[in-house]
């Protein structure tokens, strides 16, 4: 599978390394030297160097054999006229662009018909909002994924010493909690992944993914000592595009929501925009205006601003207050380890988000949806089963997995099975399936066709 | 540079190099020659030290090579290559000392081709066949093999590419760095088979069409003949070495496109025009001046002079005639080809005429902004900009080339070497080729020269090999500091 990378930007230079390390052929396509030499020296894929815009450059970078078109540079104009150019050379190749302009992102309908043929418009803003909404729903978590619709939920859960199931091994998991529709898919620790058996344990300090349907949800969250009240109140830091976007979308929830921009124009800009959320001017790291604003009494403050260093100093503070939980916003992917360790659970990007919705185009089979963990060491996929895979007629028992992968649930019409040994995948069910990065490309491989590997 | 994790991959490097010892083996059971034993004793200690050094320092997974240590893999894995190919000669009794062993081995890893060996035609052909096997392997890269071969090296394979292919910026012909060397060798071995049977149907046996061909693809110059390729006195074997030495000495990646169809990629190519037109001009050159010189009839002065002046100028090595008889003229042009060699991204050495050809036109540029100060120059390659960051490093790369001759060559000349004898041997070594001049000419060998020497040359061989960064980086203190 051949694809191509057009700006070696974070995005892209991030999506590049993911996908060379799952056996795919990738070429990055950058005009700046420095950039595509990054990419030279630490990625094994192949270099263009010139700008993606252009119709030679594509062509050089065999645009022709491409499956996959990814435009992800910074300038939603050179990702238009790639695509364009792409899709004049190259009928075929799916196009994924990331477009950030709002005007632009109003007429997503039309760039998805001729001349354009996008296939997916990302906007890496809204899938943060996206992001911070499914966090915002599932309260005491740390990461959340939807599959079937929202139906079911991946929800990731940081383990207290105080929580009543820290120490437990997990076949003992269902004696103690008398539930029985609980499956912990991975175990996030010092940073590795485990996927666990029966005899693993969970402990103190884990990050715990589990799969529960989302009606059963608030009983699960329980187990694991959180606290289920949704939010009420928020304050946001930082009335950018992506502050604004939020500010929106709780609006729309009826959520209070109070918003602090330190640019007096831009606050005026604000109030036009927004009907019911209170719009502050001011600086979000000034201790004083933050008290007068009750921060110890809001659910949730998120810094959003564009530096990720008053992000993080800011949220440090808004904990210091009082505030119950922080969201912030962090461009740099070095900075995720540090930024956990210092106590700031939630970390939103819209990058790492736009990622995660690249992945789930560039998977093979039918995949509907894919979710990256934190730490991106394994990923969970949600896709169809095919009748010409092997994994489908069989107990799952007799299926010989690549090691590191699971299957969590099946989904068939409106019933969620978790599944057991003895589970059969019958064409058609939708899958949700649990892999180490490792794992990943003979995943692929099981959904796609019969199994000669395994 | 983590030695540990270093050491480990050259043993992955020695195992497989302890593998390819079956070949010669094989040769060694067919003819029943007295090869077999020191062969099997070779390959038995390789296979193990490679083993060893494998699970010695076998440490947590998911180290990443990084530029450091894929240096340190190249540059330790070729000197391990060299002593360990060492072992047949020395345990053959082929040399006395293990100093020739050395020499022989890595002159045939480096693709130089000169050699320390009296009377050729009297070793085993077990041996001959491992002398001339070791070109072959040396000549596309043995890491550039095991990437293509071993996934094992897939992770941090670029930076060990990177190390070992010569020129300046090495091209990436596919996405994967595995897929790359794949293909590079595939397009080797195709074109070698291709000589193989050329040379056969010339009147070669298989066995003396495998040991030329390793030489000529390689551009290595190990011949199993004393006279080498002159003791077949046949014209249209003299061809079939001229055309695959100038295939060998053109870069692999424009033969790929080639083979994809796409035929004017040579022309395209600056470097490839370049280097075929000093061919031409060279050749020219020297038949004319060798013509009623050297040769009675024009047919044999261009003959002889085209086979020599390209011999050298792709740093093979191979000799239809003993230049040393010719005007200086021509001798002058062939010691200027050593210098010059054949094109980045062939199995060829020298200085490479990509990087020549960069320094004419900056020469120029500088002349030019003399002319007119107020100019904003840039050098330009088939049409894109030479950015100065690599001119820089060209420079650099020169007057290290430069440096290094002049040092070893004083070197040389204080163990009691002549000055011309000096002076070509260290031409003729750093730059891959084989035969010098002097006393070490086309006639003669490097066996006469003093133990120290030979030491010293195995040096030039490596450094010329490598393109010097790679090794010359090991004495760099700062290299080691962890």
């Amino acid at each position: 599978m051949k694809i191509i990378i057009v700006g070696a930007g974070e995005v892209g230079f991030h999506i590049a390394g993911r996908l060379s390390l799952e056996d795919k052929d990738v070429v990055v396509i950058e005009n700046n030297a420095g950039a595509l030499r990054r990419v030279c020296e630490n990625l094994d894929v192949q270099a263009v160097e010139g700008c993606g815009s252009s119709p030679v450059i594509l062509e050089q970078a065999g645009i022709k054999e491409a499956d996959v078109l990814l435009a992800v540079t910074d300038s939603d104009e050179t990702n238009l006229v790639a695509s364009l150019f792409a899709s004049i050379l190259s009928p075929t190749t799916i196009k994924l662009a990331r477009i950030r302009s709002e005007e632009y992102l109003m007429y997503q309908q039309a760039l998805s018909q001729a001349p354009y043929h996008i296939d997916v418009v990302i906007n890496p803003e809204d899938e943060a909002v996206k992001t911070i909404e499914r966090l915002l729903q599932v309260p005491g978590s740390v990461d959340v994924g939807e599959f079937a619709d929202g139906r079911i939920k991946l929800i990731g859960v940081r383990l207290e010493a105080d929580c009543p199931v820290a120490g437990t091994k997990l076949v003992d998991l269902e004696e103690k909690t008398g539930n029985k529709k609980i499956l912990v898919a991975a175990i996030l620790r010092d940073e590795k992944v485990i996927i666990p058996s029966g005899g693993d344990q969970l402990l103190e300090g884990d990050l715990i993914y589990f799969v529960s349907e989302e009606k059963e949800l608030k009983e699960a969250l329980k187990i694991f000592g959180k606290r289920a009240e949704p939010f009420k109140s928020i304050l946001i830091i930082g009335g950018g595009n992506l502050g604004l976007k939020l500010a929106k979308a709780l609006e729309r929830l009826s959520i209070h929501t109070k918003l602090i921009e330190k640019d007096p124009d831009r606050c005026r800009k604000l109030a036009e925009d927004l009907d019911k959320v209170v719009v502050l001017q001011g600086d979000g790291s000034d201790q004083g205006l933050l008290q007068e604003e009750n921060i110890q009494d809001m659910d949730v403050v998120a810094t959003l601003t564009g530096d990720e260093e008053t992000n993080i100093l800011t949220s440090l503070l808004a904990r210091r207050i009082g505030a119950h939980k922080t969201v912030t916003r962090i461009n740099k992917f070095s900075y995720f380890p540090l930024v956990s360790a210092i106590g700031l659970e939630h970390i939103i990007s819209p990058r790492l988000a736009a990622i995660n919705t690249i992945l789930q185009h560039v998977r093979r089979g039918k995949v509907l949806s894919a979710m990256a963990l934190k730490g991106e060491e394994a990923e969970a996929l949600e896709a169809v089963a095919l009748e010409t895979s092997d994994i489908v007629g069989k107990p799952l028992r007799e299926i010989s997995f690549p090691k590191g992968a699971l299957v969590v649930s099946i989904i068939r019409e409106d019933e969620v099975i978790i599944p057991t040994g003895d589970s059969v995948i019958l064409p058609q069910d939708r899958i949700i399936i649990f892999s180490t990065r490792q794992g990943i490309p003979r995943v692929e491989k099981a959904l796609m066709v019969k199994l000669e590997y395994f | 540079m983590r030695l540990r994790y270093t050491l480990h991959v050259v043993g992955i490097l020695a195992f497989f190099l302890g593998l390819t010892m079956v070949f010669p083996l094989l040769f060694g059971l067919y003819y029943q020659d007295e090869s077999v034993m020191p062969l099997l004793k070779s390959m038995a200690v390789t296979l193990g030290s490679g083993l060893a050094l494998y699970l010695a320092f076998r440490s947590a997974r998911g180290e990443v090579m990084s530029h450091r240590e894929g240096m340190g893999v190249v540059a330790i894995g070729w000197t391990a290559a060299g002593f360990f190919g060492a072992l047949p000669y020395y345990w053959g009794g082929v040399f006395s000392t293990f100093a020739d062993a050395f020499f022989e081995s890595m002159s045939g890893f480096t693709t130089t081709g000169a050699s320390v060996l009296m009377n050729i035609e009297m070793v085993p052909r077990g041996f001959l066949f491992w002398r001339s096997l070791t070109h072959w392997l040396g000549g596309m890269g043995i890491i550039v093999l095991s990437l293509a071969i071993l996934p094992l090296l897939g992770v941090g394979g670029m930076q060990l590419y990177k190390a070992e292919v010569p020129g300046p910026v090495p091209d990436k012909l596919k996405p994967r760095i595995r897929d790359t060397a794949m293909v590079l060798w595939k397009v080797y071995v195709l074109f070698s088979a291709a000589e193989t049977a050329l040379l056969m149907l010339g009147g070669m046996d298989l066995f003396q069409a495998l040991c030329h061909t390793f030489g000529t693809m390689a551009t290595g110059g190990f011949s199993t003949q004393n006279a080498s390729i002159g003791s077949y006195h046949s014209p249209y074997i003299d061809t079939v070495v001229i055309l695959f030495m100038l295939i060998a000495g053109i870069n692999f990646s424009l033969h790929y496109q080639c083979l994809r169809g796409d035929l004017r990629a040579f022309w395209r190519n600056p470097e490839f025009r370049f280097f075929m037109g000093a061919v031409v001009i060279f050749v020219l050159a020297v038949s004319f001046n060798v013509y009623h010189t050297a040769y009675e009839s024009c047919f044999d002065a261009i003959r002889f002079g085209a086979f020599q002046v390209v011999s050298i100028i792709t740093t093979t090595g191979y000799t239809t005639a003993d230049y040393e008889m010719w005007p200086s003229l021509s001798q002058n042009i062939l010691l200027f080809c050593m210098f010059l060699g054949a094109s980045a991204g062939s199995t060829g050495g020298g200085m490479k005429c990509l990087r020549i050809m960069l320094l004419l036109k900056h020469s120029y540029k500088q002349l030019f902004s003399l002319i007119h100060p107020h100019a904003v120059t840039q050098v330009k390659l088939g049409g894109r900009p030479v950015s100065n960051e690599i001119l820089h490093s060209i420079w650099g790369y020169f007057m290290l080339y430069l440096g290094l001759f002049i040092l070893c060559s004083f070197l040389l000349a204080a163990m009691g070497v002549n000055v011309v004898t000096s002076f070509a041997a260290v031409a003729a070594t750093v730059g891959n080729i084989g035969p010098g001049l002097g006393l070490v000419g086309p006639t003669d060998n490097y066996a006469h020269i003093p133990v120290l020497g030979k030491w010293l040359l195995i040096l030039c061989m490596l450094l010329g090999r490598l393109e010097i960064y790679t090794i010359l980086i090991l004495f760099v203190p700062e290299f080691w500091r962890k």
